[in-house]
């Protein structure tokens, strides 16, 4: 699915990412630890495409193609999905309007029948329903005054409706509370499957009590500097990161 | 005295004509026009818009009627053609009743052309009097000394006028060519109406000036849907001069997306308590176009409300102005006044100038005043482009809800729609495809 190799990024001049190396099979879920400032979200913005970041060294190669040729929307339709960690709120724009132009634009772009309106109504409930989204909140402007459990919920209901190959999601954990966090991660567990891998980006071990993943990395100053199995993640929870990053310093 | 106006008003102005009430004050109007000049940029209400150096150097002569049939160019027709209304048409300034439709007006409803209106021997001196504060007065006795031509439109005590009256100017022909009109709107007590207006030009290098005087009466309502679309070569103003009594509404909503330079300027005041007055504008502007939008409230009497909105979009190297001027009388407690500019830069090159004016000589008010200058979210363009819609898309729907918050106010439902397809209909037409 993809393949990260010896990836250098910098924000502004500033080197984040020094050199990643990370492979992610079909159908797996990885999750990236980190303390703050490790460039967990870096990492989540270059493989969105995000253009404030420079890639100064190294490669990304998503289902045999450079990844890092594509412009943010093709990614998007490429089957690339970033549930954001703060996603932006976009008054004016409502989120039914907003879902709509989404799924038809990707669809558009796979050669696929844009969906009508009455087909996409029926489509967003059911899959609103199963992520407890109202459809007052469906009217409203995009993540508009939305609480942080209701923007998470949102960003998960967008990717249960474009059906990514990747998902990568940054800190969903962040902002939420723990009936929140079973929603999303119940949302998320339902989108598993054989043909979708995921990277499940996270400060705490808290939510991979709930999405449990294939494989635990740690991120620290830039680098992976450990990977394991999910028992990593326990580990760290009891022993903390700053043992961690000086032990590999 | 200036030669400028002085030369302009020769070839201009409009000899004696018509009754002698109107010849008295042609005349006053003219030597004070003589005296003022066009309005240059070392005047502070037209500080942004140097009108004396836009219309220079042009051997200004009046427009003539337009002979034969009006071929609007596509894309550019009157947008307010499917709501079923009394029309008046103007091309090149003149009325042309082949192309009105005026029957079966209701009882108390006079609409009808200047010329005919003067005829009939109805009075209307006093909407010849007032030219309004100092920001507007200049055009004011310009409009005075040189309409030839315009929309007179009186509705009786609390008629409720169904249909809405279209007033729709077509100006096909240029060549440095000038046309002043005059619309006189009376409403009676509890009288209430909308006027949909349409400015629409493709001939050229002309000047347009357009007044409407207007007088409300108490109760009165009227709704004032327009759209300014002239060619790209044109300059033009249009003014709206009026008294607004007790407990009379007046709310505008203007889509303004023509011309190489234009202004619009409103100016009421509230003779009544509880009266209110809001003006909604959305202006659209790329290349060199320039749009001025000044509006003054008078809040002359205590409790009366007003609103002045302007949302615009500049592409290019276009400049947008927006000046609000509130004037509160010291008696004039209770009054509330808004002002609010925003304006979305596409390009490094496009400006905006906003110039809030407060006068409050009253302590017991609420006066709000706010401007914005952005640009588009790059954020927001990120967040949806990662939804895998394309940059193009993403922006027009970052525009298009940034306009939504001005266009939404546009009073009449109808209309609105037919107003934000037009708005839409600029994206389309945008050359370079930036956006």
């Amino acid at each position: 699915m993809l393949e990260i190799k010896d990836l250098h990024a910098s924000v502004d001049g500033t080197p984040i990412l020094k050199g990643i190396s990370l492979t992610i099979g079909d159908g797996e879920v990885h999750a990236i630890m980190g303390p703050n400032g490790s460039g967990k979200s870096t990492l989540s913005n270059v493989l969105a495409g995000r253009e404030d970041y420079t890639i100064t060294k190294g490669s990304i190669t998503y289902k045999g193609k450079d990844l890092t040729e594509l412009a943010i929307e093709e990614r998007a339709s490429a089957g690339i999905f970033l549930a954001f960690q703060y996603p932006t709120e976009i008054p004016g724009v409502t989120t039914m309007t907003f879902l709509k132009t989404a799924v038809n634009a990707q669809r558009k772009v796979r050669g696929e029948e844009e969906l009508n309106a009455v087909t996409f109504l029926k489509l967003v409930r059911q899959k609103a329903k199963e992520l407890k989204v109202d459809e007052d909140m469906l009217k409203r402007p995009l993540n508009v005054g939305f609480s942080g459990g209701e923007k998470k919920r949102a960003e998960t209901l967008q990717m249960s409706l474009l059906e990514p190959s990747l998902a990568v999601l940054d800190e969903t954990d962040s902002g939420l509370d723990i009936d929140a966090l079973k929603i999303v991660a119940d949302g998320v567990n339902r989108l598993r499957a054989p043909d979708r891998s995921m990277i499940v980006i996270t400060h705490y071990q808290r939510l991979l009590d709930y999405i449990v993943p294939d494989h635990v990395h740690v991120l620290a100053k830039g680098r992976i500097i450990r990977s394991g199995g999910k028992e990593l993640a326990k580990e760290l929870e009891a022993s903390g990161y700053t043992d961690l990053t000086e032990s590999a310093a | 005295m200036s030669d400028q106006a002085l030369t302009y008003l020769d070839a201009n102005g409009v000899a004696a004509v018509g009754p002698a009430w109107l010849d008295v004050r042609r005349k006053a109007a003219r030597a004070s026009f003589a005296d003022a000049g066009f309005p240059h940029r070392r005047v502070e209400a037209w500080r942004y818009t140097d009108l004396s150096r836009l219309i220079a150097k042009t051997d200004w002569q009046p427009a003539m009627p337009h002979a034969g049939a009006v071929l609007v160019p596509e894309g550019r027709s009157n947008p307010f053609a499917a709501i079923t209304s009394h029309k008046l048409v103007f091309v090149n300034g003149f009325f042309r009743p082949d192309l009105s439709e005026l029957e079966g007006l209701p009882a108390g409803v006079e609409i009808l052309p200047l010329e005919a209106a003067l005829e009939s021997g109805t009075k209307f001196e006093t909407a010849f009097d007032a030219n309004g504060p100092e920001a507007v007065a200049p055009i004011a006795a310009l409009n005075t000394a040189c309409a030839k031509d315009g929309a007179v439109i009186r509705l009786g005590e609390g008629v409720a006028l169904d249909q809405p009256v279209q007033l729709i100017h077509y100006t096909p022909d240029g060549g440095a060519t000038a046309s002043h009109t005059r619309n006189v709107i009376e409403l009676g007590a509890g009288a209430s109406m909308t006027l949909l207006e349409a400015q629409i030009g493709w001939g050229g290098a002309y000047l347009v000036d357009r007044l409407t005087n207007l007088t409300l009466g108490e109760g009165a309502s009227l709704t004032h849907v327009r759209i300014e679309d002239e060619d790209a070569q044109a300059v033009h103003i249009a003014t709206v001069l009026g008294d607004v009594a007790a407990e009379a509404s007046y709310v505008a909503g203007t889509l303004a997306i023509g011309g190489r330079a234009g202004r619009l300027q409103t100016a009421l005041r509230f003779t009544g308590e509880d009266a209110h007055a809001e003006s909604n504008t959305a202006y659209l502007l790329r290349d060199q176009q320039q749009l001025d939008s000044t509006i003054i409230a008078d809040h002359a009497v205590p409790g009366c409300t007003s609103g002045a909105l302007a949302k615009g979009v500049l592409d290019g190297e276009a400049t947008g102005v927006f000046q609000g001027k509130v004037i509160v009388a010291p008696h004039a407690q209770k009054s509330d006044a808004k002002q609010m500019s925003n304006a979305l830069l596409l390009s490094r090159d496009a400006a905006m100038n906003a110039k809030p004016e407060l006068e409050i000589y009253a302590d017991d008010v609420q006066c709000a005043h706010g401007s914005t200058i952005g640009e588009l979210d790059g954020d927001a363009l990120f967040y949806l482009r990662s939804r895998g819609i394309d940059e193009q898309t993403a922006r027009r729907m970052l525009i298009s809800a940034f306009l939504g918050g001005v266009l939404e106010q546009i009073p009449h439902e109808e209309a609105r729609d037919l107003l934000s397809e037009r708005a839409a209909g600029w994206f389309e037409s945008r050359s370079g495809g930036e956006a």
